[in-house]
């Protein structure tokens, strides 16, 4: 499963780029590590790029960039507000995502890795989601007065809704825990909350879990919650589920480890939609 | 008088049987399983993760992830306490189900 590498060279940047084959589309996420979004946003790039195999040569390349130390390579992309996200083919810019918005992103990513130049053996995305954003009004941006002046990175009324842009993370309600759980269940049609990564899970069941779905040749985005206690205990109530792993489908909990394991064995297609065609 | 060594077990016990009267109630005591992990380092408890199954008429008609909430629902307190029930494994079966994969067990 694919990773985000981070470039902190211009020349390590240009070297990637000359490494790969023209047909690979390369994601590029301009960040900086002292805004709120930007973080979010890297949670929601590892969790896509996650669901994406690794392959060799790679379809689909994930590079960070922080664009405060690479500012010369900001400026060839135009780069006035972070999180950006820029899709980039054979050198062409493709599109360019302005916030964290997660369906936005994640919808931007595969509209674009689907047309590759290998039409044989891609997987079958299911279709996308609707995603309405919420209806709760966006708080009027405050200048934080105490560190940095965020004001100009402050959402317009084109931009659509984000999950929480500018307020201090102490104040963060959890209605907007809750909204961004909700990007979050959607990351990937099928989302897996576990302890550890696949490739490193820290607990039997999620291990378990990730053997299963890996047997199963499933295609899915991870999430760990020993990473983020915010996720980790917020996503307990958000669900009303008190335990870890668990497996989300289209925006829903099917449920844990027990769940999943009756549902291969009583089920011969479930999750048939989300596997991962065997290319040859 | 004497005070129990499994209070914990004792509670899921008396809970899910006057919830929902089971034909079959079977509790399994796997925390000396995980006793070693890293997330118990520091823990006394002997009662951390339990392996329930259950058949009862109470869960027909619901799918499974109400099922278990049903069941961590009566078991909230001890889930959330600090040293109570760190993982609950459940199989929550109907009559007919348990009967179903029974047969199908004896078929296979």
């Amino acid at each position: 499963m694919s990773t985000v590498t981070e470039v902190t060279t211009i020349d390590a940047f240009n070297q990637h780029r000359s490494s790969l084959p023209a047909s690979t589309l390369l994601v590029l996420n301009f960040h900086t590590p002292w805004a709120a979004p930007c973080a979010q946003m890297a949670t929601v790039l590892a969790t896509l790029a996650s669901s994406f195999p690794a392959t060799s040569p790679p379809t689909v390349s994930f590079l960070s960039i922080n664009a405060e130390e690479l500012p010369d390579i900001s400026e060839d992309f135009d780069v006035t507000a972070v999180p950006f996200l820029v899709l980039l083919r054979d050198g062409n810019v493709l599109e360019t995502v302005s916030g964290s918005d997660a369906s936005k992103v994640r919808d931007a990513i595969e509209r674009h890795a689907g047309a590759g130049a290998d039409g044989a053996g891609k997987t079958q995305l299911p279709p996308l989601q609707q995603v309405t954003p919420r209806a709760a009004a966006e708080p009027a941006p405050t200048t934080n007065g105490a560190t940095k002046d965020l004001s100009g990175y402050a959402p317009t009324a084109n931009d659509p809704a984000t999950a929480p842009a500018m307020t201090d993370p102490a104040q963060s309600s959890k209605e907007e825990l809750f909204a961004r759980l909700t990007e979050l269940v959607k990351a990937a049609p099928v989302m897996l909350f576990m302890k550890g990564s696949p490739s490193a899970p820290q607990c039997g069941f999620s291990r378990q879990l990730v053997g299963l779905l890996r047997e199963n040749s499933v295609r899915y985005g991870f999430f760990n919650i020993l990473a983020d206690d915010d996720v980790r205990q917020g996503l307990k109530e958000f669900a009303d589920w008190p335990t870890f792993p668990q497996l989300w489908v289209g925006g829903e909990l099917v449920g844990g480890l027990d769940i999943v394991k009756e549902e291969f064995a009583n089920d011969p297609d479930f999750l048939k939609d989300y596997s991962v065609k065997a290319s040859a | 008088m004497t005070s129990s060594l499994t209070p914990v077990e004792d509670i899921i016990k008396s809970r899910v049987s006057s919830a929902f009267s089971p034909t079959s109630l079977e509790i399994f005591n796997d925390s000396h399983l995980h006793s070693h992990h890293k997330a118990m380092q520091g823990s006394t408890s002997k009662e951390t993760h339990f392996r329930v199954m259950i058949t009862s008429e109470a869960f027909k008609g619901k799918p499974q992830p109400a099922r278990h909430r049903m069941v961590y629902a009566l078991l909230q307190d001890e889930m959330s306490r600090d040293g109570g029930i760190h993982a609950l494994q459940l199989r929550t079966r109907t009559p007919e189900e348990e009967q179903k994969q029974l047969e199908r067990e004896r078929g296979a």
